[in-house]
C-alpha cells in the first residue's frame, strides 16, 4: 500500500503506526506516480497516534527524534522511504540501531544524515551576507537540503547585534533574526537595499579572493570537490 | 564600535585594492590557513571560534580560505633568499595601518567571507617594532572592535619574548615558521634567522601556557596551540629528518600542526634550485604526517633518517608491503590499532567497523554495503575467516599498478585529507 502524507513529523509519526501492519508499505510526501491497482492511503497527522509514537520510539533510543528532524529535512527523493525504514528496524530491534551499519536500513539513513549535517557545516562557510541600507544583514541560499533553520543559531551565536535574514530562495522561506528574537517565515521574494559601501566590500573580497590563489598550482577538480559548482550563485567571489 | 543598527563605525579608513593586493600576494605562500581548535566565546561584539574550524571558500588551486590571511608590511630588514619579500629585491615596499587590517577583519567576517586573521609581517625597522605593531593591530582588534573571532599572529624571530607573550593573549594560535629542516640551511638560505631564534620562542610560548593553565588564569592564551611550517624541496634534506623533525616538534613541542610547503621558486639564485618541490612528495609527507599523528605510526617505523619516502606507493601502504608477516587481520577481532593499520582503511571507516561488528559477524559483503573501499584492504584483511586478496608475493605489483593509474586523478582528492580540509584543519 501507499501511505501519502505531508511531510511533517506529526503526519510521519502517525503514517508509522498505521503502516505498522503492513509488510511492504510504501512512503511518499512528494507527487509518486499512481500505479494502476495499487491502494493508497493519504494519512493526515493525528496528534493523539504521533504521539503514541513517539513516546514508544523514544523509549528505544532517546534520541532517535533528532534523527527524524534530519531525516526529514532531506532533500534525497527517498527521504520518506529511508525514515520509515530506519523507524521500522528501530522498533523491530527495540534499542538504537544507528551503528548497526551492516543494516540496509540503519545505513542508508546515516548517509542520509550526514549529508544534510555536512551541508549544515558547508553553509557555515558559504553563506554570503550582503549588507542592507538598513544595516540588516541578507543571505540568499539554495541548499540541496531543508536546512534554513538549523543555520540560524551559529549566525546569531556570531552575529548577536547584527539582525540578519538568510533566505531559502528554492524553497521560499527564511530564518530571521531582528537583533533580539529569531523566527521562521514563508519568504517568496526580497526587496533588497544595498548599503552605500557594499559593492566596494564585494570588490576587495573579489581582489583578495584572486590574489591569494597560487596560479602555478592549479588543482580546479580540487576546488570543484571541496565546493561544488551549484553553490556559487550566491558567492561573489565566483561572478 | 556599532551603532544602534548594528554598523560598525570606525575612525580608520577602507584599505586600498593596491596594497591589499601587495600584502595578500606576499602572505599567500604560507600554508597554513587552519581555523580549528579555539572555542572562544561571543562576548558582546562580533564572532566566536568554531573548534572544529571551518573552511569559506576555495580557491582554483584547492585551498581553503578560512583566514583573512595578510601582511602588516611587506618591508623587510631581512635577506631570505627565497623569499619575495627580500630587502634586496626590487619590489613596492607597502604596510597597512592597525585600524584598517580591523575594519577589514570586522567587514569581511561579518559578511561571512572569513572566520578570522592570519596576521603575518616582514620584518620592518626591527624584530621588536614588528612584534610590537602585530600586538598591537591583534590588542586593538580585540579589545577596541570586539572581535572574537579566531586570530593567529605569526611569531617574529628575534623578537623579545616579553612582548611575544603579551600577544599571545590575545591570539588563538601562534606560529613561528621553521622553514628550513636543518640549521645548515637556514644559515645558507635565511642567514638572519638562526634555529634558536625560532626553537627557543616556541619552547617559551609552550611553558607559558601551561603556566597559565596550572594558574587557571582568566582569559586565554594560545587555546589554539602553536604549528610551524618547512619548505620542502629548496634544500637538500630527505624526507627521513623532515619526518623526525616533526615527530619531536609534535612530542616535545606539543605543536598541533606541521604545514609542508612544496618550494615555489619565485627567485632566481645559485643557491636555490629552479624547479619547484614535486607536489606529490608535498602530498606524501603530508600522509606520514598523519599516520605520525592519528595513526599511532613512529617515524623510525616509516623509514630510515637518509630515506625518502615512496613515490609509489602512500607511506601506510609501504609500510604494510614491508610487513606482510603482520597480514591479514581479521575485522571481527582486530584491536582498532591493527585496523588503522590496514592499506585503505581509514579512521572513519576503522570506526564504523568497530561500531557495526559489535551486532553482528561482519562479511566481506557487509563491508562492501558499508562502503569500506576494499580495492587495497582486501590484501590485508580476512572476514569471518575468508581472504580475497592476492598472493603476498604478487601484492606490491598489483598496488603499484593501482596507484600509477589513479594517481593522475587521486591526487586532487587526497582521501584521507579530505575531510580535514573542508573542516578549515587544512
Amino acid at each position: 500500500m501507499i501511505y501519502f502524507y505531508d511531510g511533517s513529523e506529526e503526519a510521519f509519526l502517525t503514517a508509522l503506526l498505521l503502516s505498522y501492519h503492513d509488510p511492504a508499505p510504501i512512503l511518499t510526501a512528494g507527487n509518486r506516480q499512481l500505479v494502476l491497482g495499487q491502494e493508497t492511503v493519504f494519512v493526515r497527522a493525528d496528534a493523539d497516534m504521533a504521539k503514541k509514537a513517539r513516546e514508544r520510539l523514544l523509549t528505544f533510543d532517546k534520541d532517535c527524534m533528532a534523527d527524524l528532524g534530519l531525516l526529514l529535512r532531506s532533500g534525497d527523493a527517498d527521504k520518506d522511504e529511508i525514515a520509515l525504514r530506519y523507524f521500522r528496524l528501530l522498533a523491530e530491534k527495540k534499542r538504537p540501531v544507528r551503528k548497526m551499519l551492516s543494516e540496509d536500513a540503519a545505513f542508508a539513513a546515516d548517509t542520509c544524515i550526514r549529508r544534510v549535517t555536512f551541508e549544515v557545516h558547508r553553509f557555515h562557510g558559504f553563506v554570503r551576507f550582503m549588507q542592507c541600507a538598513s544595516g540588516t544583514l541578507y543571505a540568499p541560499i539554495s541548499p540541496d537540503n531543508d536546512i534554513c533553520d538549523l543555520l540560524l543559531p551559529h549566525f546569531r551565536a556570531r552575529l548577536p547585534q547584527f539582525p540578519f535574514v538568510i533566505h531559502d530562495v528554492k524553497r521560499g522561506k527564511a530564518a530571521v533574526y531582528d537583533g533580539e528574537h529569531s523566527f521562521f517565515a514563508p519568504l517568496k521574494e526580497a526587496e533588497i537595499v544595498l548599503s552605500a559601501d557594499e559593492s566596494a566590500w564585494q570588490a576587495l573580497w573579489k581582489g583578495y579572493y584572486e590574489n591569494v590563489n597560487i596560479p602555478s598550482r592549479e588543482r580546479l577538480r580540487q576546488m570543484r570537490g571541496y565546493m561544488p559548482v551549484r553553490y556559487w550563485k550566491f558567492m561573489p567571489e565566483k561572478h | 564600535m556599532f551603532d544602534k543598527q548594528g554598523r560598525a563605525c570606525y575612525n580608520g579608513g577602507m584599505i586600498d585594492e593596491q596594497r591589499l593586493k601587495i600584502l595578500t600576494e606576499s602572505a599567500k605562500y604560507d600554508v597554513s590557513c587552519s581555523s580549528s581548535g579555539s572555542a572562544r566565546r561571543n562576548e558582546g561584539g562580533i564572532g566566536n571560534g568554531y573548534s572544529s574550524g571551518c573552511c569559506h571558500s576555495f580557491t582554483p588551486d584547492g585551498r581553503c580560505i578560512s583566514l583573512l590571511k595578510i601582511l602588516l608590511s611587506n618591508d623587510c630588514i631581512f635577506n631570505c633568499k627565497y623569499c619575495m619579500s627580500r630587502q634586496d629585491a626590487d619590489v613596492p615596499r607597502v604596510s597597512a595601518t592597525p585600524d584598517e587590517v580591523c575594519e577589514l577583519v570586522i567587514d569581511f567576517y561579518k559578511r561571512n567571507y572569513i572566520e578570522g586573521l592570519f596576521l603575518s609581517s616582514a620584518v620592518h625597522v626591527s624584530p621588536n617594532h614588528t612584534m610590537e605593531q602585530l600586538y598591537l593591530t591583534v590588542k586593538k582588534l580585540r579589545t577596541e572592535y570586539n572581535f572574537h573571532g579566531y586570530i593567529h599572529v605569526k611569531g617574529i624571530p628575534h623578537a623579545d619574548e616579553e612582548i611575544v607573550r603579551k600577544t599571545a593573549l590575545f591570539a588563538d594560535r601562534m606560529s613561528f615558521n621553521l622553514e628550513l629542516p636543518t640549521e645548515k640551511s637556514l644559515r645558507l638560505l635565511a642567514p638572519q634567522k638562526s634555529r634558536e631564534s625560532l626553537l627557543l620562542p616556541m619552547a617559551d610560548l609552550r611553558r607559558e601556557k601551561l603556566i597559565f593553565q596550572a594558574e587557571k588564569r582568566k582569559g586565554h592564551f594560545l587555546p589554539a596551540g602553536q604549528t610551524t611550517q618547512l619548505i620542502v624541496g629548496a634544500s637538500p634534506e630527505r624526507d627521513g629528518t623532515i619526518l623526525r623533525l616533526s615527530e619531536s616538534l609534535y612530542r616535545k613541542n606539543d605543536l598541533k600542526r606541521v604545514y609542508y610547503s612544496s618550494y615555489v621558486p619565485l627567485v632566481h639564485n645559485s643557491l636555490l634550485p629552479n624547479v619547484g618541490g614535486g607536489a606529490l612528495r608535498e602530498h606524501r609527507l603530508y600522509q606520514a604526517d598523519w599516520l605520525l599523528r592519528f595513526y599511532g605510526f613512529n617515524a623510525e617505523e616509516l623509514l630510515p633518517a637518509d630515506g625518502d619516502l615512496s613515490l609509489e606507493y602512500d607511506p601506510k601502504c609501504a609500510w604494510a608491503l614491508a610487513h606482510m608477516e603482520l597480514f591479514p587481520v581479521e575485522v571481527n577481532r582486530a584491536p582498532l590499532e591493527a585496523l588503522l593499520r590496514v592499506p585503505g582503511i581509514g579512521a572513519r571507516g576503522a570506526q564504523r567497523i568497530l561500531d557495526a561488528r559489535r551486532y553482528t559477524k561482519l562479511t566481506f559483503e557487509d563491508l562492501k554495503k558499508m562502503r569500506i573501499v576494499l580495492k587495497r584492504a582486501k590484501h590485508f584483511i580476512t572476514a569471518g575467516g575468508k581472504f580475497y586478496g592476492a598472493n603476498a608475493q604478487r601484492v606490491a605489483g598489483l598496488l603499484a599498478a593501482q596507484e600509477q593509474s589513479e594517481q593522475a586523478t587521486q591526487l586532487s582528492l587526497f582521501d584521507e585529507n579530505a575531510l580535514s580540509a573542508l573542516t578549515g584543519e587544512l
